[in-house]
């Protein structure tokens, strides 16, 4: 589905991905791991940019608008669907149709409040879940997510990731919380100072390597590159 | 050049109304007491819509120069002018005529005003004022600038600039009275009648402030009819307005100017007035 | 020379010049206290003050609709062209036009509008519309320009530029742009009372008149009812009450007299144009000798009015922004909760209420009473006005801040505690009124102070429409160059409360 070789990405002036090659299937399910600063997240927006006509893509900067309805920004993620004077048209008064369909998704994503509620009385974590409702609503066949459920606690996360699972093909998501990935994803990758560090299947993989990939292993440049170099 | 001028000029009168509505409008420039000017007026109206046979409306004006406007542009077609205004507007508007006045305007005058600090006591002579404060009232008031100018620089050899410390425009001829009074300024000048209705109103306080000279006699206030009235409201319309004016004999019409009665004027009264802004540089 | 002094941060710095500069200007500008006596005209003002007089005025209601009418048509009208050229506004034309219709008092706009229309309604609308429009251009457009870009990144890709736009931009802006307008609608209630002075029929035409005529007793009510009409804006400017007072607006306008097209051509062929140019009717008749007699005359209105106009204007601008700026840090300590407590902070804030609500031509026409007719008058008027707004304003931050569990509610804690945190938004605050107290000095022109509105107003007075629409120009032109210098401060400013909040941000982390 997609194969990058060599690639070097900025980020703000510095060096955020180093000569990192990758190739992801569809239908795989990608977990990114890495320290603060490793470049996860640049090396997901340039995912999105090589997928971005069949992706859904969860920002880390959610990019609510706090003056709207928690419909309207659930809405937003319909917006291409649409020509814009019905878009337009909807901002001022909601249409029928989608009002229900994205009821009914922040009924499932467990934000129980009336949709017409603004985005500035929400807390953190109902904040989370709208940017995340607003990526489900784009119906794309792939979901790229940047920690989309940093705020929420595990067994909430665990609920959401199932549904992310069950709508999307393939999804590519970094993640903080490791045993979430362990769990369910089917490749785990990591990321150290712009480099791939870590590229193992699930069944490869336990909690020791990954701890080991948090600590103290050898410094970036002399270390090799453990697996996976076959995909 | 001239093909723009066409082109604008079609623009604009497409622009503005073509149909100048029939009805006759009059505005009198705000003096002395303003408290329920447009009800006192509104009965001018009557009065003259009685007389002349056509709808009349009455326009309110906060200023001298509004008046001058409104008479310009032809949004009022009699005026109720001071002397300076009357020579304003007719300069702006040729062929309007100045058809009635008051009676107490073929010889009306200002006084100068001082507070007692100032020291000067009141004489027939023109007071020394050297070195003083002094308040005019509105920058286009006859009884309260022109002609107070006009002495002073004619008496003191000067320019007022150069005769006084310090110059104001107090607005109006009752604010100049306080000012004065408060010692604002030293020395002010006033229209008699104002300062004489405030004096028998017993808001003047005279161990506070008094005339300290009287000018000359010269015309002031004055009624001018807009040119092309009679094209508009049929012939003899501008006869039958003087006719009105001069008929006015009801004292509590009269005493919104507040006038005796009124007389006939023309033009040629206020050529002194005219030269007398020139000389002083309000006029070119 | 601050350097050797390393505590001196940019703000006591920038507070230290303003101080210095103003002090400087106190100096040289006239602030003679000429006043003999005032008291007994006081007493009848108080006395007018304890006795209003509701029912002295004659077609009372009517004014106060007229003044609600003006405004809101005037910001409607506002809005109807300067909120699409925000749009366009970083186009450098767009940007200039705005600059100089915005630098030009309403007043003044009303008195050259007043040549064209008349006593007309279209003078009134076209006087509070065309400033407000410009400022809604600039400031819609600096309201957009930080509006997060984060929305329109996220969204999904192939969406339509027209979605994008008012999705992804417009939606964040849309409640401090509301704030905005319903702000701006509070100034334009002032303004179209302050047209009345020059013969609008709003409140101002009778507030004017009977301040001016000494009968305190109607100026007294007519001043409570203006204030006691901006203080309920919010119960009566029901968003949707705002179309039906539209559509009464429209309905119950005075009637438009008719503009007569020829006159209005002659008045833009030849009633503007400078003396030596009047009465010309070719390009080729211009000579040697009109040039001639055109630069004698520009320069003669240069040295003998514009350029003491606007050394007065300057003078009094400064002195009163750190006068301003002095009320406003007071104001806004005594009526911060954190630092009075609740009573005497309520009280304060009420008190700023009805001082911001005053237009500033009855502060000066008061003091002017007390003080005689120098600049003092003047300058305090501003002064007042203006920093009781900006402590207005800087309250409402000051009531969120938070504050340690340390805080003790005295003065040195709130000085430790809360005034760093709201300092540098009160200063911007007060950069940004610099350029309206410039625009405001105006009024005090007509009230008789020496500065350029004073001359503009002689010019219209005189009837020399040249003579008024050139300094007209130069008021213009120096409001620009003021408006260049504040912004260029205020870009400073914002670059160090971003680092000041980046500071506050980590210490936070740690």
């Amino acid at each position: 589905m997609l194969r990058i070789e060599n690639l070097t990405l900025k980020y703000e002036e510095k060096l955020a991905i180093r000569q990192l090659s990758l190739s992801i299937k569809a239908g795989e399910k990608l977990a990114i791991i890495g320290t603060s600063g490793a470049g996860k997240s640049t090396l997901l927006a340039h995912l999105y940019q090589c997928l971005k006509n069949d992706a859904a893509y969860s920002s880390q900067k959610q990019g609510l608008v706090e003056g709207l309805s928690t419909y309207h920004n659930v809405f937003m993620g319909s917006l291409s669907r649409h020509h814009w004077s019905y878009n337009l048209f909807n901002l001022v008064s909601p249409f029928k149709l989608p009002l229900s369909e994205v009821t009914l998704l922040c009924q499932e994503l467990e934000l129980d409040f009336p949709v017409s509620k603004r985005l500035s009385e929400l807390s953190g974590g109902q904040r989370q879940r709208v940017a995340l409702a607003r990526a489900l609503y784009q119906q794309k066949d792939i979901f790229i997510g940047d920690e989309p459920f940093s705020a929420l606690d595990p067994l909430m996360s665990r609920r959401l990731l199932d549904m992310v699972f069950e709508r999307h093909n393939t999804v590519i998501m970094v993640l903080h919380d490791k045993s979430l990935a362990l769990e369910h994803f089917d490749r785990i990758i990591g990321l150290k100072q712009g480099q791939l560090h870590l590229d193992a299947r699930q069944d490869e993989l336990n909690s020791q390597l990954v701890d080991d990939f948090y600590s103290d292993v050898p410094p970036p440049a002399v270390s090799p590159i453990l697996t996976g170099s076959d995909v | 050049m001239r093909l723009l001028h066409m082109v604008c000029l079609a623009l604009l009168s497409t622009l503005s109304t073509s149909a100048l509505s029939a009805v006759f409008t009059f505005t009198a420039i705000p003096d002395e007491n303003e408290s329920q000017l447009r009800t006192r007026f509104e009965k001018v109206a009557l009065y003259l819509e009685k007389e002349l046979g056509v709808e009349v409306k009455y326009v309110p004006v906060k200023s001298y120069s509004a008046a001058v406007t409104a008479f310009r542009n032809n949004q009022v077609q009699l005026a109720w002018f001071g002397g300076l205004s009357g020579v304003q507007a007719r300069r702006l508007v040729p062929g309007s005529s100045a058809v009635a006045q008051g009676n107490e305007d073929q010889f009306f005058k200002s006084y100068f005003i001082a507070h007692k600090s100032a020291d000067l006591i009141p004489s027939d002579s023109f007071p020394n004022l050297n070195g003083l404060t002094f308040t005019f009232g509105s920058k286009s008031s006859t009884s309260g600038r022109l002609m107070p100018q006009f002495f002073i620089e004619r008496n003191l050899g000067k320019k007022s600039e150069d005769v006084f410390t310090r110059i104001g425009f107090s607005g109006d001829h009752s604010r100049t009275i306080t000012q004065v009074q408060a010692g604002a300024y030293q020395v002010g000048a006033v229209n008699y009648k104002v300062w004489e209705t405030a004096v028998e109103n017993g808001t003047v306080d005279l161990e506070k402030v008094n005339v300290i000279w009287q000018s000359p006699a010269y015309p002031d206030y004055q009624w001018t009819v807009r040119e092309g009235v009679d094209k508009k409201f049929g012939a003899g319309f501008k006869a039958k307005i003087e006719a009105a004016l001069l008929g006015m004999k009801d004292p509590d019409l009269l005493k919104s100017f507040p006038r005796h009665s009124f007389v006939p004027a023309e033009n040629a009264d206020y050529e002194p007035i005219e030269s007398v802004a020139k000389a002083i540089g309000l006029i070119d | 020379m601050f350097k050797s002094l390393p505590f001196i941060g940019y703000w006591q710095k920038t507070t230290l010049s303003l101080w210095l500069i103003a002090a400087q200007c106190f100096y040289f500008a006239d602030t003679e206290i000429i006043s003999l006596d005032p008291w007994n005209e006081f007493r009848l003002m108080v006395e007018g003050f304890i006795r209003p007089d509701f029912f002295a005025t004659e077609y009372l209601l009517e004014a106060m609709w007229q003044t609600v009418s003006f405004a809101l048509l005037g910001v409607v009208f506002g809005l109807l062209w300067g909120a699409p050229l925000s749009l366009v506004y970083s186009n450098r034309f767009v940007a200039t036009l705005c600059a100089l219709t915005r630098s030009i008092h309403e007043i003044f706009w009303a008195l050259l509008f007043l040549q064209i229309f008349g006593l007309s309604p279209i003078t009134g609308i076209l006087a509070i519309g065309l400033p407000y429009g410009a400022t809604f251009a600039r400031v819609f457009h600096d309201i957009l320009l930080q509006s997060p870009k984060t929305t329109v990144q996220t969204l999904p890709y192939g969406t339509d530029k027209v979605s994008r736009y008012f999705y992804g931009r417009i939606s964040h802006v849309l409640v401090p742009i509301m704030a905005y307008i319903r702000y701006r609608f509070e100034c334009a209630l002032r303004s179209s009372a302050v047209l009345g002075f020059i013969g609008m029929p709003t409140l101002g035409f009778y507030l004017e008149t009977a301040f001016r005529q000494g009968h305190y007793h109607e100026g007294a009510a007519l001043l409570m009812l203006f204030i006691a009409l901006i203080g309920t804006i919010s119960l009566w400017c029901r968003p949707r009450l705002i179309a039906v007072y539209f559509v009464a607006a429209l309905f119950t306008l005075p009637s438009i007299p008719p503009v007569d097209g020829a006159l209005l051509w002659r008045f833009i062929t030849q009633d503007i144009l400078p003396p030596a140019l009047q009465n010309l009717s070719t390009w080729s008749q211009i000579d040697l000798g009109v040039m001639k007699s055109l630069s004698n005359w520009s320069l003669d209105l240069l040295v003998e009015q514009a350029f003491p106009g606007m050394i007065v204007t300057l003078l009094l601008a400064l002195v009163s922004l750190a006068m301003a700026h002095g009320i406003a840090v007071a104001g806004s300590g005594l009526a911060s909760s954190l630092l009075t407590g609740r009573f005497i902070s309520k009280v304060t804030h009420a008190c700023l209420l009805v001082i911001r609500s005053v237009p500033e031509y009855i502060f000066a026409f008061i003091f002017m009473m007390l003080l005689g007719p120098s600049m003092l008058p003047a300058m305090l008027a501003l002064a007042l006005h203006n920093g009781a707004l900006i402590a207005y304003l800087t309250v409402r931050q000051s009531d969120t801040t938070q504050v340690g569990p340390h805080y003790n509610g005295r003065i040195d804690g709130y000085c430790y505690d809360v005034l760093p945190q709201i300092y540098p938004n009160l200063m911007g605050l007060l950069f940004y009124r610099f350029e309206v107290i410039l625009r405001e000095t105006a009024i005090f022109g007509i009230l008789g102070i020496a500065s350029l509105g004073f001359y503009i107003d002689s010019g219209f007075s005189e009837i020399r429409y040249s003579t008024a629409l050139f300094l007209m120009g130069c008021t213009a032109l120096l409001n620009i160059v003021v408006d260049i210098i504040s912004r260029r401060l205020l870009t400073a400013n914002t670059g160090t409360q971003i680092s000041c909040a980046r500071d506050s941000a980590t210490r936070a982390d740690r």
